[in-house]
């Protein structure tokens, strides 16, 4: 009856081991790394489907999808598992696809989307337009980047 | 032979009174070596506390230039073989007492100078500013002070890249840094910042779709070039804590021992002195009875 037991414990070893050679070597999955600089959100983790705002427009990045080295708006990053789907708002950065389908995004800041406050971007916002009308050349090149990245914070839908 | 007993005679005679002094001296001597280990010990427990977020910083970092390490390779980025203006970016840091961290950083980049001997050095912190000074002061262009700290930002790593971009543009951009193997162990390594023109002049950079509009491989560069510097600061700091620590360790071992070998000294002296003050005592009171 041991033996048995310690038969049937090993055949699911094996298979366990077997499966993650497999999953390994299957370049259907994605896998995604979002890094910042300070701490690494994902590391290299499976997942079904990302999106990014891009320089040229939003796009989904699937398995397979070609090569690409692209540089990012401020935005909302999506990424959907199995489980559900996760918004992150960034600040800008990078997205590299490389051809075994890894997905590289490189920002520098990145949070939730549930945790901005829509009342705190709403007087921030009104405080940058204040200042983008400044005879400063500076001032205003600052509160236009703010602007920018404020209003696709309102269009990404903070509440 | 006379004057031979005289002169050691004479030299029995100062004897107590060299005792005294070097009790004292003993005494002083033994309280400041106590002192810095204190200061030692103190050091070292600090090092200890900052190791876990420096090896923290390091892991996030890696992770971070991961990205553009295997977007460089896949498109076989290679610096020009040719090195007609080079710039060397020295990364170390401001505080010292932390082993040999600047002068193996000093050393090679010494050594990189001696082949390249028109390149531009810039610095990142003041203990290889002045290395640099003494035998390069014509190379040395720029130079930052008051990183290293704390665990380097993104903030102070792209400020650094801001400045180095308004030097102008170079053919290659190397950037020299204390690698970090273990606690225990660091190398000096050279890493490739690599600029717009080897980018574009990249094998496989056809893999890659690049939307020419919307972003430059001028933005991939500059990016890059800010997460080269941070991944190399983030490694430094990390080398340099990791040996303050052991330096640390070693000075107070060092302390220690030669605490115990000084209270041995101070005890018999002590001794000596007491013994020949109740032979002075003695033989005075013999004579008087």
């Amino acid at each position: 009856m041991f033996r048995q037991s310690l038969r049937s414990l090993a055949r699911v070893n094996k298979f366990a081991g077997v499966r993650t050679y497999a999953e390994a070597a299957n370049s259907d999955v994605l896998k995604l790394s979002l890094a910042l600089p300070h701490t690494a959100i994902y590391n290299n983790k499976a997942i079904t489907q990302v999106n990014v705002p891009g320089a040229s427009g939003e796009m989904g990045i699937l398995a397979n999808h070609v090569p690409i080295v692209e540089q990012l708006k401020p935005g909302v990053v999506e990424v959907i598992e199995e489980a559900g789907s996760t918004k992150y708002f960034i600040s800008g950065g990078f997205v590299n696809v490389l051809p075994n389908s890894k997905v590289n995004i490189s920002t520098v800041e990145a949070f939730k989307l549930e945790d901005f406050s829509a009342e705190k971007v709403k007087t921030l916002l009104a405080e940058a337009q204040k200042n983008a009308a400044s005879a400063d050349e500076a001032v205003s090149a600052e509160a236009n980047i703010q602007i920018e990245v404020l209003e696709s914070l309102q269009a990404a839908g903070v509440h | 032979m006379f004057r031979l007993g005289a002169t050691t005679a004479a030299r029995f005679a100062s004897a107590p009174a060299r005792n005294y002094a070097t009790l004292r001296e003993i005494e002083t001597r033994l309280k400041s070596i106590k002192n810095i280990e204190k200061i030692t010990k103190t050091m070292k427990i600090v090092a200890s506390t900052r190791m876990g977020k420096a090896q923290r910083a390091i892991a996030a970092s890696r992770v971070y230039s991961s990205g553009d390490k295997e977007f460089f390779e896949v498109s076989e980025t290679k610096a020009p073989e040719e090195q007609e203006k080079t710039l060397l970016i020295a990364v170390s840091s401001d505080k010292g007492l932390c082993g040999s961290i600047h002068s193996s950083i000093a050393k090679n980049a010494r050594k990189k100078l001696a082949e390249i001997p028109n390149a531009d050095v810039v610095t990142i912190g003041d203990k290889i500013k002045v290395q640099m000074l003494r035998t390069h002061a014509d190379n040395l262009v720029l130079s930052f002070n008051g990183i290293g700290k704390e665990a380097p930002t993104f903030y102070e790593s792209s400020l650094i890249a801001d400045e180095i971009a308004k030097l102008g543009s170079y053919d290659r951009v190397e950037v020299l840094y204390n690698k970090f193997l273990s606690s225990v162990a660091f190398e000096p390594t050279y890493v490739d910042s690599f600029t717009a023109a080897s980018i574009d002049a990249s094998a496989k950079l056809s893999t890659f779709e690049v939307d020419e509009e919307a972003s430059s491989t001028a933005a991939v560069a500059q990016y890059s070039l800010a997460n080269t510097l941070l991944a190399a600061m983030s490694e430094g700091y990390a080398s340099e804590i990791a040996a303050r620590r052991n330096a640390m360790d070693n000075a107070s071992n060092n302390a220690g021992d030669m605490i115990n070998k000084y209270s041995i000294l101070y005890n018999r002296t002590r001794q000596a002195v007491i013994t020949n003050e109740l032979v002075d005592i003695i033989t005075g009171a013999s004579s008087l009875g």
